[in-house]
Formats: structure tokens, sequence, C-alpha cells
């Protein structure tokens, strides 16, 4: 597969970040017109309208599942917002937290569950975000990829010194635990990876038995 | 309740349409405009005593709409909804003067609350 340049990935941020806007406008519009439908029933007596309780019932559903999409398409929004820079600062917490949001889905497919541990203190640090993102994803998918079925895969964000550290682990049974980590030169996750890692500035550290990753960053890059 | 008015301004004319039905059978007297350029007319010709804005609109946005009341020395408390990634131009628009701003798709509830409050610092 071709890599995209630079150019390229703000493109598509763009076109993202504009649909959504969009996206949005058509749910506020969704939200205000199904409130409006609740309000001329509820004026209504229950006699000249049929069935008023069912349309009552069903109105409020409706603006949950805007709710819904709205969350989505914020998230989808901030996502489309990364390659706005190809360096910024990030807030390690925070951005561990979105990503989890956004691969929540590929998560459930598997039935492994992903779970998050704050640091107790804000990591922010100067960074390419989309290239952090993709790392900590390939880290999520790694294991996603060779659980057998269920699991847990935790992330926890720390700081060590001059370094952040990204521990990610996986609690659950994987396809062949001898495998694990060996398969480095084959596997698109770790290849993708240890070139983002590398891109960096930073160091990956495998462990099979732990089945863990520990990501390693420089708190100042230069 | 029913003693001011209220201008809502933004190019989805559904939406605004919509917003001002529902306030309307709230008692709170709308209007709506769906460009920077007939929104500022209304304002001049016929001062509401709050106006709703959005801060995205082609044309005319509602942070323009707000610097040119100022200009013309229009004190009118502005609403400012704004969208994605720009809670950056709701804070411009407080520094400009703006009264509040919320983020769309609001809650009917807090819109009308965030009205009623302006008219009270009237």
């Amino acid at each position: 597969m071709r890599e995209m340049n630079e150019n390229e990935i703000a493109f598509i941020g763009k076109i993202t970040a504009g649909v959504t806007h969009e996206i949005n406008n058509a749910l506020a519009s969704i939200k205000e017109i199904s409130g409006l439908m609740e309000d001329i029933i509820s004026m209504s007596s229950g006699d000249s309208f049929p069935h008023q309780e069912k349309f009552l019932k069903a109105l409020p559903k409706i603006r949950e599942q805007v709710q819904r999409s709205v969350t989505l398409t914020t998230q989808l929004n901030k996502f489309s917002h990364l390659s706005d820079e190809f360096s910024a600062q990030v807030e390690l917490n925070d951005f561990i937290e979105h990503l989890i949001f956004l691969t929540q889905r590929f998560a459930r497919i598997k039935n492994v569950e992903l779970q998050y541990q704050p640091a107790d203190q804000a990591l922010s640090f100067n960074t390419n975000p989309i290239q952090l993102q993709m790392a900590i994803y390939n880290c999520i998918t790694y294991f996603l990829n060779h659980s057998t079925d269920g699991g847990i895969v935790s992330i926890h964000p720390n700081i060590n010194g001059e370094q952040n550290t990204i521990h990610i682990s996986f609690k659950g049974e994987v396809v062949d635990k001898s495998k694990l980590f060996n398969d480095s030169s084959s596997a698109e996750e770790l290849l993708i990876l240890q070139d983002v890692i590398s891109s960096q500035d930073g160091s990956a550290e495998f462990d099979g038995p732990a089945q863990s990753i520990k990501l390693n960053f420089k708190t100042q890059q230069e | 309740m029913d003693d001011y008015r209220v201008l809502i301004v933004d190019d989805e004319e559904e939406l605004v349409t919509t917003i001002a039905e529902r306030l309307q059978i709230r008692g709170i007297q709308a209007e709506i405009a769906t460009d920077g350029e007939t929104a500022l007319k209304m304002i001049e010709e016929n001062p509401p005593q709050v106006v709703v804005l959005d801060v995205m609109m082609p044309g005319i946005g509602g942070i323009e709409i707000l610097k040119r009341m100022k200009l013309q020395n229009l004190q009118i408390p502005v609403i400012l909804l704004t969208g994605y990634g720009s809670t950056e131009q709701g804070m411009e628009g407080m520094r400009e003067g703006a009264f509040d701003y919320l983020m769309k798709p609001c809650d009917l509830n807090i819109l009308i609350s965030k009205i009623q409050e302006a008219v009270q610092n009237l």
C-alpha cells in the first residue's frame, strides 16, 4: 500500500471536518423537528390524537439516537482535526481516551474490552498527533488480531523521567502465545508501529509472556 | 414572557424555522433570518430584545454581525451558536461582547434560559 503524504492526509482531514459539520446541522434539525412533533402531540387531547401515548414514547428515542450520532460525529470531527498540524501539543490522557472511543467498535467485534487507566497527572508533549494515534491503534489491533475471542486490552500512560510511556497490555487468550511478537517482520501492525515509533524518535518494548507493549516517547521532542 | 422578541439567525432554514416555532409555542415571540445581511437589516429596522446568531454562515457570519452591531452601538444581547471546533470563535464572540455562546445542537430549554437571562440583564 502506498504511503500518503502530508498534503493528502490534510485533505482527507479537511473534507471529513466539513462533512461532520454538515451532518451536525442535519442532526440539529432532526432534534428540533422531533421536539416540535412532541410539543404538538402533547398539546392535543388523547381523543383527538390516536396512539398519542405511543408517539410520546417513541419521540424521545429519536432524540436519544440523535444524541448518540452527535457524540459520534463530534469525535470524528475531533479526529479529522488531528491532521491540521503535523506537530502539536497533545495531552496523553485526553488523547488516549479519544482513541479508545474511536476503536471501541473494533474491540467489540472481538468481544474485547478496552480499559483505560489515566495517569495521575497531565502528560503534555509535542508530537505528530496522527502518528501517535497510529502507534497506539496498531498496538490495540495487534492484540485484537491475536486474541481468540474476548479479553481486556488495558492502556495506561505514565511519565518516567524524561519519557512519556504508554503501556498497552492484553489479558486473555491468544491464538499462539509462542508467536506473540515473534512475527514483527510480517505482522502489519508491528511494521507500521516500528515505522511510526522510529520517525517519532521513540522506542517500543515488547514482552511476550506479559502480553504487553510499552511505548516510550521523549517528553521534549526536538 | 411574550413582551419581548427574539431574532434567530442561522442559514439552516429548517432548523431556524423549527426553533422559532417551538419558542412561539412557549410564548416567546421569535423571528428568523437565514443570512447575515437580512439579519442586520431586521436588527436596524426593528431591534429585537435578544439575537441568537449562528457563528458559521455563508457571507456575513455571526461574529461579523456582532462587530457591526457594536459599531452601530446597538446594545442588544447576543447568544452565539457554535459548531465543532469553533469554541474559539465562541470565545472571540465573548470578547466582542456576546452575552453567551452555546454549542449546536443545543437543548431548547437551555437556549430559553439563556434568552431569559439576557432579557433580565437588559
